[in-house]
């Protein structure tokens, strides 16, 4: 399903994070949204995932109408995402942070255990995956900052999002811990997951992006396939400053 | 018929002597480290090969712990009148159980979603007059008007907590004590139907009985009440729904962002913790028999049950039970010593702040730790993954898709 904005708008007071941004990502595909600070990045993604409301504009899921919803309703329409400061639930194991994103659903299923064999077995899964399962039962609070982004990510996987937002996967991780979360991206998508990724470390968005939308003032300023993007004047101008 | 306004009214000023907490009325299993969250995902056989610097398990599951609290809880509770030396120690008994219904009715609220509301003593005193009411004005049979004003207090709950859960942190804090100011002066100045300042006398549902066969009986009740709270705590906290609702106490947003519809679950478990609130508050005026706005919408009760659920740990099931024999006792004792001075909120005051300043989990957990402490003795780490370890790992990964 295709993940995609019409004229969203912004303002915080004075500030305008967003000015009318018309944005389409690739589905099934690693789509990267890059731009300077303050150009709307993080906003988008919190308008998009409902944590926000839009003054104006629409955000579209396939041919649903997100635009207001509560962020549970866009989680449960399948947009997962990621915090640009990892969010994780510090006082709780980290296979319990992974088993909290498994979908009540209903009142009686929602009295059901929380902790039944199959879902334990599926957090753990995620964890192993991840490479965190040695950790499943250590407090996600007593978590390296690198962990806990990996943590948070197998969190929203738990919830088989179809689309997954990443606000700067990469922000403050170790080099080796870089290059097993750009390959983990392209082993979940060869699986089917479209991901947007927000990220400033331009080495990870070329090698690992097919789609790249570049933002400056609160809009899309270009967009396509890294090797245009790598030499689009306007991107060089607003951006790689070259 | 006995009088209602003299059956049990301030135990102390009954009879002072005696009046130091036994032991008799502090069972002893509530000092046991319950088990915190169980985690049964210990047990869980790891698929993966063991990663570089494994940690071990960081919890134990303790499941039986809490059966084990529960079963010496039950004795405690058959016993504890037959051990009562006197009817005033029985009364004492009656408001330690009534302090430790509100506590973990409370913790619903406290201990799932970490909202701390100083207002549950205004949905107590709504449950104390609308069972009053009903009993005195509709001639409605007691435990049938106990039910009916619990399920009453709880519709009303779900408009009090559309309004007051929208706001978050210290604000909430600022509207459950809004709550109780505004209910005070319905209830003192709503004379013709609640009797105002002059009180409301409540007809007792056993018009024969004696006195200490009546705190005997209504004993048990609160003993079958508290049994059922912490019954359902205990459920939700196993729950899909009560992982939704740590999960709000961790982290709302984060909480929200992974599909937990949070505002849902946050007035249900209110409306939930508003009916046993109210019900532990309708015993007390069947018990009590006279109900006075003053005590019924006080600041002070909500504080003594955050109180409470604070010093014996939030996120335990039988931690408010444990702060409420500690601050229950204690509250006796100091007016028993002290008299109507002011000295016994001195006292609670202090121990509040010791509470938050040096065991900010409260006791349960703190034991719990320390008792974690000295079992996992081996060391642990979380160092990350590095360059080596993954050149490791892939080269396996190779060798099995070769192999």
């Amino acid at each position: 399903m295709t993940l995609r904005t019409e004229g969203l708008r912004k303002a915080f007071g004075g500030v305008v994070a967003l000015d009318g941004a018309d944005v389409e990502f690739l589905p099934g595909k690693v789509n990267a949204l890059i731009g300077p600070n303050g150009s709307g990045k993080t906003t988008f993604f919190n308008c998009v995932t409902g944590m926000i409301k839009p003054d104006e504009g629409r955000i579209f899921f396939g041919e649903r109408d997100l635009t207001g919803r509560a962020p549970h309703v866009v989680a449960r329409a399948g947009v997962g995402r990621t915090f640009q400061l990892c969010r994780v639930f510090p006082r709780m194991t980290a296979v319990e942070n992974v088993l909290a994103a498994v979908r009540p659903g209903g009142l009686l299923r929602g009295l059901r255990s929380a902790h039944r064999r199959s879902e334990i077995e599926r957090a753990h899964n995620w964890l192993t995956r991840l490479g965190i399962e040695h950790l499943a039962e250590a407090e996600a609070r007593n978590l390296s900052w690198g962990q806990q982004k990996l943590l948070e990510l197998a969190g929203v996987l738990m919830g088989e999002p179809q689309t997954i937002l990443l606000d700067e996967p990469a922000g403050g991780v170790n080099p080796a811990l870089l290059d097993r979360i750009g390959t983990l991206v392209r082993e979940l998508n060869s699986e089917g997951r479209t991901f947007v990724i927000v990220e400033h470390n331009m080495d990870l968005v070329m090698s690992i992006s097919d789609h790249i939308v570049v933002f400056d003032r609160g809009r899309p300023i270009a967009a396509g396939p890294p090797e245009r993007i790598r030499t689009d004047e306007r991107v060089l101008g607003a951006y790689l400053g070259v | 018929m006995p009088n209602a306004s003299d059956a049990a009214s301030t135990p102390a000023a009954e009879q002072p002597s005696g009046a130091a907490p036994t032991p008799a009325a502090q069972p002893s299993h509530a000092a046991l480290p319950s088990g915190a969250a169980p985690t049964p995902a210990a047990a869980q056989p790891s698929e993966a090969a063991p990663a570089p610097g494994a940690a071990s398990s960081f919890r134990t599951p303790s499941n039986w712990l809490p059966l084990g609290a529960a079963a010496l809880l039950i004795v405690a509770i058959l016993v504890f009148p037959s051990l009562a030396p006197n009817p005033y120690i029985l009364s004492t008994g009656v408001i330690v159980l009534n302090w430790a219904v509100l506590a973990t009715a409370w913790n619903f609220v406290g201990g799932f979603t970490g909202y701390i509301s100083l207002g549950h003593g205004a949905l107590a005193g709504l449950g104390g007059y609308a069972t009053g009411l009903l009993v005195a004005k509709a001639d409605m049979p007691s435990f049938v008007a106990l039910v009916v004003a619990a399920l009453l207090v709880a519709a009303l709950a779900i408009p009090i907590g559309f309004a007051a859960l929208r706001v978050r942190g210290a604000s909430f804090v600022i509207v459950s004590i809004a709550l109780v100011l505004i209910l005070l002066l319905v209830f003192q100045s709503w004379s013709s139907v609640t009797g105002g300042s002059r009180g409301l006398v409540v007809p007792r549902p056993f018009p024969g009985m004696l006195r200490p066969e009546h705190h005997r009986v209504f004993f048990f009740l609160y003993g079958g009440l508290l049994l059922l709270a912490l019954l359902t705590w205990w459920l939700l906290d196993r729950s899909r729904f009560g992982m939704g609702l740590k999960a709000i106490r961790e982290d709302e947003d984060k909480a929200e962002s992974l599909g937990t519809p949070t505002f849902a679950y946050k007035l249900t478990v209110f409306v939930i913790s508003a009916a046993f609130t109210a019900l532990a508050g309708g015993l007390y005026a069947l018990w009590f028999g006279d109900l006075d706005p003053v005590f019924q919408f006080s600041v002070l009760t909500g504080s003594y049950i955050v109180l409470m659920a604070l010093l014996g740990g939030v996120r335990n099931l039988f931690g408010p039970l444990l702060g409420a024999l500690v601050v229950g006792i204690a509250l006796e004792y100091f007016k028993v010593e002290f008299g109507n001075s002011p000295l016994h909120l001195v006292t609670t005051g202090l121990l509040l702040g010791l509470v938050v300043m040096f065991m900010p989990d409260g006791v349960i957990p703190s034991l719990t730790a320390l008792v974690q402490r000295l079992r996992n003795r081996e060391a642990s780490s979380i160092r990350e993954v590095t360059a080596a370890d993954l050149a490791e790992q892939r080269r396996r990964e190779q060798e099995g898709v070769n192999s």
